[in-house]
C-alpha cells in the first residue's frame, strides 16, 4: 500500500473558520487516476474545538462511521467518541480508488483508507504542534498532543484544540507528517464500542425512508410482474377516485400512484388494473434456467480461467465426480428500497451505497444536469450490494418530475423481493482424481452461469434507459475490466490447495434475470462449491477434513493460521453427543476466514448449535465490530443454506415477503463465537468474508451427521 | 372510505386526529405524525420492525388498523424512555447490538415487553417473545446477551424526565 507520490492533504480552512483539512481519497494509493487533486473536506476542527469527520463510505452497518473515525482520531489524538460525523454529498475526491466510483462494497473501507485517513489526522496534529509552538514560543520537540490538547513536557501550557484551530490554518500542511508506530496505537486495535449505537436503540437514527420530509408526498409503483416486461396499458379511473390520491400516471417502470401517505397510495394501487408485454425469452422459468445451466456443463466449452501443472497419466485410483447448484438470491434489506426526490430543489434523499450513480439516474430522472443536484446520503437499513444499484432513484425522480412537488418513493417488501438484483444461479461441476495415499492428482472444477458483471452494466444502462451508455459505467467498466472481472468465478480461480493439476474453466450462460452484487459476489457460490468438494475428497482419502485440508494448503498460509485457531476455538473432534461438525475454509476480500458449524438432527432437520469462525485481517482497527461483522456474516451464509431461494415463473419472481422468502429467525440461530489472528499486516476485508464459508461448513456438517451429501442450495434433507 | 375521529394514548399524551379508519397505525405514526422510530419491513406482520406496545402488549404496528385503538393506549420506542437510556437501551449500547441498526426499534419494544412480564426470561423465554423479529445484519446472539444483562433491571429503574437530545 503506497501513497500517491502527488499532494493529497490540502489546508482548505477560510479565515477565522478553525482549520479544515481536506484530501482526495481518489488520489491515494493510486497511481492511475488522472486529473487535476480535487480535495474535499474530511476533516474540521472547528474555533470551539469541535472536530467534524465527513465520512464516505456509507453505514450499513459494517461500522464505517466508527472505523474510518478511529483512524483520524488515533493520529490526532482525540478520542474517537469525542469526533462528530457527516455523511459525505456526492464530490469525484470521494471516488473510490479502486471502484473508480463512490461506491461502498467489497469489503475495503479499512483496508484503502487505513493509511490515507491517518495521515490526515497526522497533518492536522503536526499543524496544531506547530501553531502551539508559535504561540508559545516553546519548540515542537517539547510538545505534545494528548485528548484534543497541546501540552509542554514541562506542563508550562495547555492548549486545547480548538483554541490552536485559526492559527493552524494558516500553516502550510506538512508532506510527509509522520505516523504513529503501531506499539503506540492507543484506539486502533482497542477501540471496541460503536459511535453509531445511540440514535440506533433511541429510534432517531435517520435511514432513507426517515428522511426529514413531512410534506413529502408518498409514491408507490404498480409493475409488471415481468422484470422490465413493458407496460402496455392501465387502468387508473378506480385508484384516482379513492381518498387522498394526489395523481395516477404512467412511468418506465409501471403506474406511479401518488398520494398523502403511503397507506392511501398502497390502497389505491391494489385498484390499478395493468396489461404489460409478457418476456420473449426462452429463460423466463427457474427450470429453464437450471436446464440451461445444465446444457452448458454438458456442453463442454468452457473458458479458460486457471490451469495449473499437467493432466494425470493412465487410469486413476479413484475419481470422484459431482455437480453442485446453487439458487438466485434475494437481499432482503429489512428497509425496503425508497428515495425522496424534489425537483425544484434538487435535492435527494437517500441510503445509497452508490450516491454518485444515484445523483446521475436522479439527474436522468429530472431531465437536469448532475451537478446540480444535492445528495443526501442516510444511514442504509441493511445494504449487502442490493443499494449499490440505483435505480429506485431514478424512479423517484421520473415521478417527482411529473407531480412538480417533493416526493418520497416507498417499495413494498414485495417489490423489494420480486424487483432485486439477484445473486446469480450457477451450477458446477467439478472431478478429481486422488492417488492411493489421498493425494490430489487432479483437481477439475468447471461453471456455468451468468457472467455478473455483463448482466448488471447492461441492466443499469439500457435497461433503465433504451440507448444509454453513461460515462459512469464506462469507467465502472474500464475499472472493472481492468482487473478483469472474475465475479462469477473469483474463489475457483484462486483455489488455494497445492494439487499436482488444476483446471478450472468458465461458461456464460446469459439470462434475462435482472443481477447483482450480493455480500461476498462470487464467493458466495464458489465456497460452497469448493469447500464442499475437498470435503468430499477428504472423506474419500479417508482422511479428518480439517487434517486434509492442512496437509493440502501452503506451509505458513493465513489459511492454515485460521484453520489451526478455528480447530482449537471449536474443539474439533469432541463435538458433544448428537452434535456434528462441518469445517470450510476461503479467502475474500483478502482476508481468510475459517469456520466449523456445529448441528443436530432434530425432526429430520438440521438444528444450527454452534458456529465457530477464525479470521486473518491483518491489522484489526475495532475487533468487537470484527467479531459483529463475523457473526453477521456467517447468519447471513446460513441463512441463504439453510432458506435461500427465489424463483422465476414465466418471467416473474415466485416469492414475495418474509414467508416465501424466509431467513433465520432467533430461535433458529445459532451462537457464534470468533477468533481473530492477531497480525500487524495492513488491514483486509471483513464485511463480506465471513459469507462464504458458512454454506459449506454447515453441508459438511450436514454429511458428518447423516452421510448425505447435499451439493444442492438451499439444504433439503432427504 | 371514511374518515374517523380517533382518541388515543400516545407515549403518555392525548393525541387527537382524523383520518381513514382503515390506516394502520405505522403509517399513521410515520406519515401523519412524522414519528420515525418505528419501522416498515413488511406490511404483513411478518418481521417485527414495527413493533410497538398497546396497552403495554407488543403489537405489529403495520397491520393494526387505527380504527382499533380508540381509548387505548400506545407507546413507540420513542416514549419507551425519554433519555433513551431504558436499561434495554443501555444494554443494547453496551453489548454492541446494532449493525444496520433498522430492526433495532422494534427488537427493542418486543424485548421491553417481555421484560415488563418475565424479570429474568430463559433462552426459551427469550426465543418465543423475540422470533417475530428479524435481523438481517443477525444481531441475534447480541440482543440475547443485552435482554440477559437488562434482566432484573427494569423493575428498579426509574425513567428520566430531561428532553432527549434529538
Amino acid at each position: 500500500m503506497s501513497l500517491s507520490r502527488r499532494e493529497f492533504v490540502r489546508n482548505l480552512s477560510v479565515v477565522g473558520g478553525g482549520l479544515t483539512l481536506g484530501f482526495s481519497v481518489a488520489n491515494a494509493g493510486n497511481a492511475d487516476v488522472e486529473g487535476d487533486f480535487e480535495p474535499n473536506a474530511f476533516l474540521r476542527i472547528a474555533a470551539d474545538g469541535t472536530v467534524t469527520v465527513q465520512i464516505h463510505k456509507v453505514e450499513m452497518g459494517q461500522g464505517t462511521v466508527t472505523g474510518l473515525i478511529t483512524l483520524i482520531a488515533e493520529e490526532l489524538e482525540v478520542a474517537p467518541d469525542s469526533v462528530s460525523y457527516e455523511m459525505a454529498s456526492v464530490d469525484k475526491a470521494f471516488r473510490d480508488p479502486e471502484y473508480y466510483l463512490q461506491i461502498t462494497g467489497g469489503s475495503n473501507a479499512i483496508r484503502v483508507n487505513y493509511l490515507p485517513l491517518r495521515q490526515v489526522g497526522a497533518a492536522a496534529k503536526s499543524m496544531l504542534l506547530s501553531a502551539a509552538s508559535q504561540l508559545s514560543d516553546i519548540p515542537v520537540a517539547d510538545l505534545y498532543c494528548e485528548n484534543g490538547v497541546v501540552k509542554s513536557r514541562d506542563g508550562q501550557i495547555a492548549l486545547p484544540y480548538g483554541q490552536l484551530a485559526t492559527t493552524a490554518s494558516a500553516l502550510s500542511v506538512p508532506r510527509k507528517p509522520a505516523l504513529k508506530d503501531a506499539a503506540a496505537f492507543k484506539y486502533i486495535g482497542k477501540q471496541n464500542s460503536r459511535l453509531d449505537n445511540q440514535p440506533k436503540v433511541s429510534g432517531t437514527a435517520s435511514f432513507g425512508i426517515d428522511a426529514p420530509n413531512p410534506d413529502a408526498l408518498v409514491a408507490v409503483i404498480v409493475r409488471p410482474p415481468v422484470a422490465a416486461g413493458p407496460l402496455i396499458s392501465f387502468d387508473g379511473q378506480k385508484a384516482k377516485a379513492m381518498p387522498g390520491i394526489h395523481s395516477v400516471f404512467a412511468i418506465e417502470e409501471g403506474v406511479a400512484v401518488v398520494a398523502e401517505n403511503y397507506w392511501r397510495a398502497r390502497k389505491a394501487a391494489e385498484a390499478v388494473d395493468i396489461q404489460w408485454q409478457p418476456s420473449d425469452s426462452k429463460l423466463i422459468d427457474s427450470t429453464s434456467i437450471d436446464k440451461a445451466l445444465s446444457a452448458a456443463l454438458n456442453a463442454g466449452d468452457f473458458a479458460k480461467i486457471r490451469k495449473d501443472g499437467r493432466v494425470p497419466k493412465g487410469e486413476p485410483h479413484q475419481l470422484i465426480e459431482a455437480d453442485y447448484s446453487l439458487p438466485f438470491l434475494a437481499h432482503a434489506t429489512m428497509e425496503p428500497m425508497n428515495a425522496t426526490v424534489d425537483p425544484n430543489s434538487r435535492e435527494v434523499w437517500v441510503g445509497s451505497q452508490s450516491p454518485d450513480m444515484a445523483q446521475k439516474f436522479a439527474a436522468i430522472g429530472l431531465g437536469i444536469d448532475a451537478d446540480e443536484i444535492t445528495v443526501h446520503n442516510q444511514f442504509l437499513g441493511g445494504g449487502f450490494g442490493r443499494r449499490a444499484a440505483p435505480d429506485h432513484v431514478l424512479e423517484a425522480a421520473r415521478i417527482a418530475r411529473s407531480v412538480g412537488k417533493r416526493v418520497k418513493l416507498v417499495w413494498s417488501r414485495e417489490d423489494d423481493t420480486r424487483h432485486d438484483f439477484y445473486r446469480p444461479p450457477m451450477k458446477s461441476r467439478l472431478s478429481a482424481r486422488l492417488d492411493e495415499d489421498g493425494n490430489v492428482e487432479s483437481w477439475q472444477h468447471h461453471l456455468a452461469g451468468p457472467s455478473l458483471l455483463q448482466s448488471y452494466a447492461g441492466s443499469l444502462s439500457s435497461g433503465m434507459v433504451p440507448g444509454w451508455v453513461p460515462d459512469f459505467l464506462i469507467d465502472f467498466g474500464t475499472g472493472m475490466v481492468a482487473k478483469k472481472d472474475s465475479s462469477s468465478v473469483e474463489g475457483a480461480k484462486e483455489l488455494p490447495y497445492q494439487f499436482a493439476h488444476i483446471d478450472v474453466g468458465f461458461k456464460n450462460v446469459e439470462t434475462p434475470v435482472r443481477l447483482g452484487y450480493w455480500r461476498s459476489v462470487g464467493h458466495s457460490h464458489t465456497a460452497f462449491v469448493v469447500e464442499s468438494f475437498v470435503d468430499e475428497l477428504a472423506h474419500a482419502a479417508g482422511i479428518d477434513p480439517l487434517a486434509f485440508r492442512l496437509q493440502n494448503l501452503p506451509g505458513g498460509s493465513r489459511h492454515r493460521e485460521v484453520l489451526m485457531e478455528v480447530k482449537k476455538l471449536s474443539d474439533w473432534g469432541n463435538a458433544p453427543a448428537g452434535h456434528f461438525q462441518g469445517v470450510a475454509v476461503h479467502e475474500s476480500f483478502h482476508s481468510v476466514v475459517a469456520e466449523v458449524v456445529e448441528i443436530s438432527i432434530a425432526n429430520g432437520q438440521p438444528k444450527l448449535e454452534r458456529a465457530y469462525c477464525a479470521i486473518h485481517c491483518g491489522q484489526v482497527v475495532n475487533p468487537d465490530i470484527v467479531r459483529q461483522q463475523m457473526e453477521s456474516g456467517v447468519l447471513f451464509g446460513l441463512s441463504a443454506a439453510m432458506k435461500g431461494e427465489i424463483t422465476l415463473k414465466e418471467g416473474a419472481v415466485q416469492q414475495g415477503n418474509f414467508h416465501d422468502y424466509p431467513v433465520l429467525r432467533m430461535n433458529e440461530a445459532p451462537a457464534v463465537d470468533v477468533a481473530i489472528v492477531n497480525s500487524d499486516a495492513p488491514p483486509t476485508g471483513v464485511g463480506e468474508p465471513a459469507t462464504p464459508p458458512a454454506p459449506a461448513a454447515l453441508g459438511n456438517a450436514i454429511f458428518a451427521a447423516t452421510g448425505q451429501r447435499l451439493r444442492n442450495l438451499p439444504f433439503k434433507l432427504a | 372510505m371514511q374518515k374517523v375521529d380517533i382518541q388515543f394514548q400516545l407515549n403518555g399524551k392525548l393525541q387527537q386526529l382524523s383520518i381513514e379508519d382503515d390506516t394502520p397505525l405505522l403509517w399513521v405514526l410515520r406519515d401523519v405524525l412524522n414519528m420515525n422510530g418505528t419501522k416498515f419491513g413488511c406490511g404483513m406482520g411478518l418481521c417485527g420492525a414495527c413493533t410497538v406496545h398497546l396497552d403495554g402488549t407488543p403489537v405489529r404496528s403495520c397491520s393494526l388498523p387505527i380504527s382499533t385503538i380508540q381509548g387505548r393506549a400506545i407507546t413507540t420506542i420513542e416514549g419507551l424512555a425519554p433519555n433513551g437510556d431504558h436499561p434495554l437501551q443501555q444494554a443494547w449500547v453496551a453489548e454492541n447490538v446494532p449493525q444496520c441498526g433498522y430492526c433495532q426499534s422494534g427488537q427493542i419494544m418486543s424485548a421491553a415487553a417481555l421484560l415488563a412480564t418475565n424479570a429474568s426470561p430463559s433462552d426459551d423465554d427469550i426465543n418465543n417473545a423475540m422470533s417475530g423479529n428479524i435481523c438481517r445484519c443477525g444481531t441475534y446472539g447480541r440482543i440475547r446477551k443485552a435482554i440477559k444483562r437488562a434482566s432484573g433491571q427494569v423493575n428498579t429503574w426509574e425513567p428520566g424526565t430531561a428532553e432527549r437530545d434529538a
